[in-house]
């Protein structure tokens, strides 16, 4: 699954850069997450909850900023595992530039699962994960800019998806799956 | 499985007051929620059964014409008792999954999960049906707010659903053979006032209208109206069953059934 789009955050560049390298606006920012810590240097520990329909699963993992550019660019990646439900690794990456009334920021996001969470199949994941990388970058903005940010937050959004989910493409044969 | 308490409350205040503990689960009919907990996909720490609330039963006429649908309501009982009333909405629960499920599955619990491709959510969003819970009333329009997100609050409880009569009213599912979910499922409904187009099985949003269908009908409510109208592909479900493409050529095709079939 592979989706980019962008947004235009009501604030400066240093400010927007300040926020994504902050642990508190990130922990506020990433849906479901009760607990990150950790520096931008040396990464962060998370654990987030996701709740979708009946599942639900919490993750542990690492987050890692990497490939910085000071001030304009970086990818952000999570792994964790969510024990009997499987796994999840996601990332994004970031670019961040000035623009008429605030800052441009660009992301490519892209999301994988594995054990049973695959096994619901991309008619959800796909789905979800749109709803969650989304669901970060409205609270980021929020953050930043309270007061413009719901009036943007649909204007200013130009999704496009594309490509297939990467967990949809795993075929495995039926005895496989019902012994997993 | 992970071990869980299990609470069945005959009263919706012991219910409610049961749902206050700490990951409390309401449980409706199980018939999506029991397999998830076998596959360990979720522990919760008790399980409340709604199942034994008298006040949660039933169907019934109420005075205004519309019809009263209980929360804890089998899609058995609404496909027995409700084709006197409502024809289409009985047609649609004696269709959904297979009788185990019919006997089980509850009308709250298939709205409170609103899986994507469940069959419930077309009907109440194209009826504009009214969701009752222990707390407010919401109208369809605002019930449903995407893929497994409803209007409802933490430990919220449906009652009761209430739906308007259509004057006449058809769900046309293209079946996904092994789990007789909907691939694509449409339900249309004409009212006095207009007409209403829901589709489920085919966003990645969840149920939705389709309003420029809507429109069509309302003029001219033939499959013909629909003349070369389409959904985007873009925002549909692709899966290994069918492809974006092929669900929105679905939902073309399937409300031009269902208009020829109530009509």
């Amino acid at each position: 699954m592979e989706l980019a789009a962008s947004r235009l955050i009501a604030a400066d560049r240093a400010a927007v850069w300040a926020a994504l390298n902050d642990p508190a606006v990130l922990q506020a920012a990433i849906p479901g997450c009760s607990e990150l810590t950790g520096t931008p240097e040396e990464g962060f520990e998370a654990v987030v909850t996701q709740k979708i329909g009946p599942v639900k699963a919490t993750f542990r993992g690492a987050v890692t900023l990497s490939e910085v550019v000071e001030g304009e660019s970086y990818r952000i990646a999570g792994e964790g595992k969510g024990g009997a439900a499987g796994f999840a690794k996601g990332g994004a990456r970031v670019r961040l530039s000035d623009a008429e009334g605030g800052t441009q920021l660009d992301y490519e996001v892209e999301a994988s699962v594995g054990g049973k969470l695959a096994q619901l199949g991309s008619r959800l994941i796909d789905g979800v994960a749109r709803r969650l990388a989304d669901q970060f970058f409205d609270n980021l903005q929020a953050q930043l800019a309270p007061d413009v940010a719901a009036a943007e937050a649909e204007a200013v959004e130009v999704a496009e998806a594309v490509d297939e989910a990467e967990a949809g493409k795993e075929t495995k044969g039926w005895f496989a799956r019902l012994r997993s | 499985m992970y071990n869980f308490d299990f609470a069945r409350p005959d009263t919706l205040q012991d219910a409610q007051a049961a749902l206050r503990a700490d990951d409390a689960q309401a449980l409706g009919g199980g018939q999506t929620l029991i397999p998830t907990l076998k596959q360990r996909l979720a522990a919760p720490a008790i399980l409340v059964s709604l199942t034994a609330i008298p006040e949660l039963k039933g169907i019934c006429l109420a005075d205004d014409g519309r019809l009263c649908i209980g929360g804890a309501t089998t899609h058995a009982t609404v496909a027995r008792e409700a084709a006197a009333h409502y024809p289409a909405l009985a047609q649609l629960a004696g269709n959904i999954g297979d009788p185990a499920v019919r006997n089980r599955g509850t009308i709250g619990g298939s709205l409170a999960n609103n899986d994507p491709s469940a069959c419930y959510p077309a009907a109440v969003l194209a009826s504009g049906a009214t969701v009752i819970t222990d707390r407010q009333e919401v109208a369809a329009d605002d019930y449903f707010q995407g893929m497994f997100a409803t209007a409802l609050g933490e430990g919220e409880i449906i009652t009761e659903v209430r739906f308007p009569v259509p004057q006449a009213a058809n769900y046309q599912k293209f079946v996904q053979p092994a789990s007789r979910f909907a691939l694509v499922g449409v339900f249309v409904a004409r009212f006095a006032h207009g007409v209403r187009v829901a589709v489920t099985g085919a966003s990645e949003g969840g149920v939705f209208r389709w309003h420029k269908a809507e429109a069509a009908l309302g003029d001219d409510f033939r499959a013909e109206a629909l003349g070369d109208l389409a959904v985007e592909a873009d925002g549909m479900i692709g899966d290994l069953h069918g492809t974006p493409e092929y669900r929105a050529h679905l939902v073309r095709v399937l409300t031009g059934r269902a208009v020829t079939a109530a009509a």
